[in-house]
């Protein structure tokens, strides 16, 4: 099964968020990258189902999913970027009454909501309100709800934000050991998130799809273009009006080591190995600045 | 069903819900109390000395001066009781009661007044509907006291409704067919409707503010976004929602009834509950019950208007972005039957409190009014009752705006921006 994102554009009255972007999502883990009001949001709604394109349509096995309905939400799995909960829940009351939308029999629900609390860390908590769970905790909370169902189809929408860095590493874990065989679609603007545990990638900027493809093909995108250069520490506001610049560290003897992108180097630099940031930070020339007001 | 089990646990386990479900049966149990506060007789102990009775202890009295009243209203214990008063204030050289000397009117008038309740508007003129004083009513005539209310709705809709000869002959149709002679109870008075009304009206802001975040309070905090995306998420979590908040609210509103209605009719006495609604209101009231049977259509017609607003406004909940939006808008349309009937045109203020799904428990347009008014709708030669009409139209509201709430949730979608 595939997941086609075919020629799908968004427009507000006074915006277009998403542009033309044609997508094809294989099994695997996918990410999704682009700075704030890239339009990463609004394209997960419109896969997700719950925004319509303005044009173009999004196909789940090669059938438009407005079509499927109830077939295609019966295997997808969502986690909004910003999402609320009924403040009566605990835990454990919310996610059995998503597991009962989702259409999950009463004692395999049981199981698996069991179950994902011990893998998301939350079974101590689960008799808890989740009004007054931390930011984390109710991350994962949403993780958890999205993963009810074993969907086949996985969309979360900047699925670390709140999350401390074990919480992070767990969450990777967790999603690479679920991805197999399924389709899981991550947009972050954090690049290391996706970085290890996404096969492909997508990079989208002002609503268009700017570069996709493997981690590898990607990088290699950004070969020669990676630099390494020593200078003294009083001149790196000059650097800085020149090239951009990804890394600064210390050295000795009031020096600083620069790591920058550029297409000619000045004397003295050597070519580094890129990384995958590197090309997201390549390919946003206004460094991945974050855009105004929440993202459409 | 698990959905529907769960959708009424959350609504449940609110404490929004909770609070105000708790405070709707206080206040019902309260408002039935109250009209006994206002109650208040003049009696003279043994002594001679005046005492003022209230409360039970004056319902009580009322009830056991005014004993020999209780019964049928036949034409010729009306006449006695006419009778009764001419002679009295021919005696003390009046012409109105409230000129007689201290004590007579509770020893002489009291007794009887349950019997002279309607005798004047029967006997008022036709042309300008100005009632006699009872000194001016023959009491010959009154072996025929149902012919000459009978005449009266006649020319009462004559003035009524002067265009509508359909109206006319719907009232005098309606009117021949209320069973008589009346029977009078004496001990309970009208307010003991006005505060099923009152309580009516606060179990439905109760319902709507319940009901009111039902979707847009999802929409709002985005948890809906994850919801609508689950297989179960759309027609059934949206009927669900829809079934919940109806069964919450009929319950609330059955249990704060019957609260009420125990309450008010234990402390009046349930006998007063036998007596017509003629013998309460207007002589000539089209309806043919009791007040118990007044009370048990006005809290039929108070759930059907509660279900339909609710109704309505979990259709407005679909429709709106935020939970604030739903409702403000919910509680404007709770309050609107009565700004209509204060401002309104007569016939457009028909209309629309008519159709206005909390009309039949608004206050000063609801059902009770309706049912002792004497207006009817009038569309081509068809000429309906207005309580007829506020009954029928709640009861195509509940299933319309139920299914265009659920249509307008499924069909919502997520915001931009």
């Amino acid at each position: 099964m595939e997941l086609l994102i075919d020629h799908v554009s968004k427009r507000f009255k006074d915006k277009t968020a998403v542009n033309d972007i044609s997508l094809k999502l294989t099994p695997g883990v996918w990410g999704l990258l682009g700075a704030n009001g890239a339009g990463k949001t609004t394209l997960m709604r419109m896969i997700a189902g719950i925004m319509p394109p303005s044009s173009g349509q999004v196909m789940y096995g090669g059938v438009p999913i407005q079509t499927l309905g109830e077939q295609y939400r019966n295997v997808l799995g969502y986690l909004p970027q910003e999402f609320g909960f009924y403040q009566e829940f605990t835990v454990q009351d919310y996610l059995a009454y998503a597991a009962a939308l989702k259409g999950l029999p009463e004692r395999r629900s049981r199981e698996k909501i069991r179950e994902l609390l011990e893998r998301v860390s939350l079974l101590d908590v689960r008799g808890k309100k989740i009004a007054r769970l931390s930011g984390g905790m109710k991350r994962r909370v949403g993780i958890a709800q999205a993963l009810l169902n074993d969907p086949a189809v996985l969309i979360l929408d900047e699925p670390t934000g709140g999350l401390d860095p074990g919480e992070r590493v767990r969450f990777r874990n967790l999603l690479s050991e679920f991805a197999h065989g399924r389709i899981v679609l991550i947009s972050t603007h954090i690049v290391p998130d996706v970085e290890y545990i996404a096969a492909c990638h997508a990079i989208i900027r002002d609503g268009r799809l700017l570069a996709t493809g493997t981690t590898e093909d990607l990088v290699g995108l950004a070969e020669g273009k990676v630099w390494n250069c020593t200078i003294p520490a009083d001149a790196v506001p000059e650097y800085e009006d020149r090239f951009r610049i990804v890394g600064v560290r210390n050295e000795c003897g009031g020096s600083v080591s620069i790591r920058y992108l550029a297409d000619q180097p000045c004397n003295g630099s050597s070519a580094a190995a890129p990384r995958l940031e590197d090309l997201y930070l390549w390919l946003s020339p206004q460094g991945g600045e974050e855009s105004e007001g929440r993202e459409q | 069903m698990r959905i529907l089990h769960l959708e009424l646990k959350r609504v449940m386990k609110s404490r929004l819900t909770w609070v105000l479900l708790a405070l709707a049966l206080a206040f019902s149990i309260l408002l039935a109390w109250l009209p006994v506060t206002y109650c208040y007789s003049n009696d003279t102990d043994e002594a001679g000395n005046e005492v003022r009775l209230t409360g039970l202890a004056s319902v009580a009295y009322e009830k056991k001066r005014q004993a020999d009243a209780a019964g049928v209203v036949a034409p010729e214990r009306v006449r006695e009781a006419v009778e009764t008063y001419q002679a009295c204030l021919t005696a003390y050289g009046v012409t109105e009661s409230y000129n007689l000397p201290e004590g007579v009117y509770e020893r002489e008038i009291l007794p009887i007044a349950p019997l002279l309740h309607g005798v004047k508007e029967a006997f008022a003129d036709p042309d300008t509907g100005m009632a006699p004083s009872i000194m001016e009513i023959d009491p010959a005539r009154l072996d025929d006291y149902y012919s000459i209310c009978e005449a009266r709705i006649v020319s009462l809709m004559e003035t009524e409704q002067p265009d509508s000869p359909a109206a006319q002959h719907r009232a005098a149709e309606m009117y021949r067919q209320v069973e008589k002679p009346f029977e009078v109870y004496p001990g309970m008075n009208s307010a003991i409707m006005d505060y099923q009304n009152i309580m009516g009206f606060l179990v439905l802001l109760f319902c709507v503010v319940i009901a009111a975040p039902a979707f847009s309070a999802g929409y709002q905090s985005g948890a809906d976004d994850i919801l609508r995306c689950t297989r179960h998420g759309r027609a059934e979590l949206g009927s669900a929602k829809v079934l919940a908040a109806l069964l919450v609210s009929g319950a609330a509103f059955l249990i704060c009834a019957a609260a009420y209605l125990l309450t008010a009719n234990s402390l009046f006495g349930w006998e007063c509950t036998e007596t017509s609604i003629q013998m309460m209101y207007s002589i000539v009231t089209l309806a043919d019950m009791n007040i118990g049977e007044l009370q048990r259509l006005f809290a039929a017609a108070g759930l059907l208007s509660v279900l339909a607003s609710v109704s309505f406004t979990l259709f407005l909940s679909a429709k709106c972005r935020t939970a604030a939006a739903s409702l403000a808008s919910g509680l404007v349309f709770c309050i609107a039957p009565t700004v209509v009937s204060m401002t309104a045109p007569e016939t457009l203020s028909a209309w629309l409190c008519s159709i206005l799904p909390a009309s039949s428990t608004s206050i000063q347009a609801s059902v009770l009014y309706a049912v002792t008014d004497f207006q009817f709708l009038n569309l081509g030669g068809l000429a309906v009752w207005t309580p007829y009409a506020m009954i029928g139209a709640c009861a195509i509201e509940i299933p319309l705006f139920a299914f265009l709430a659920v249509r307008s949730y499924c069909r919502h979608t997520a915001p931009g921006g």
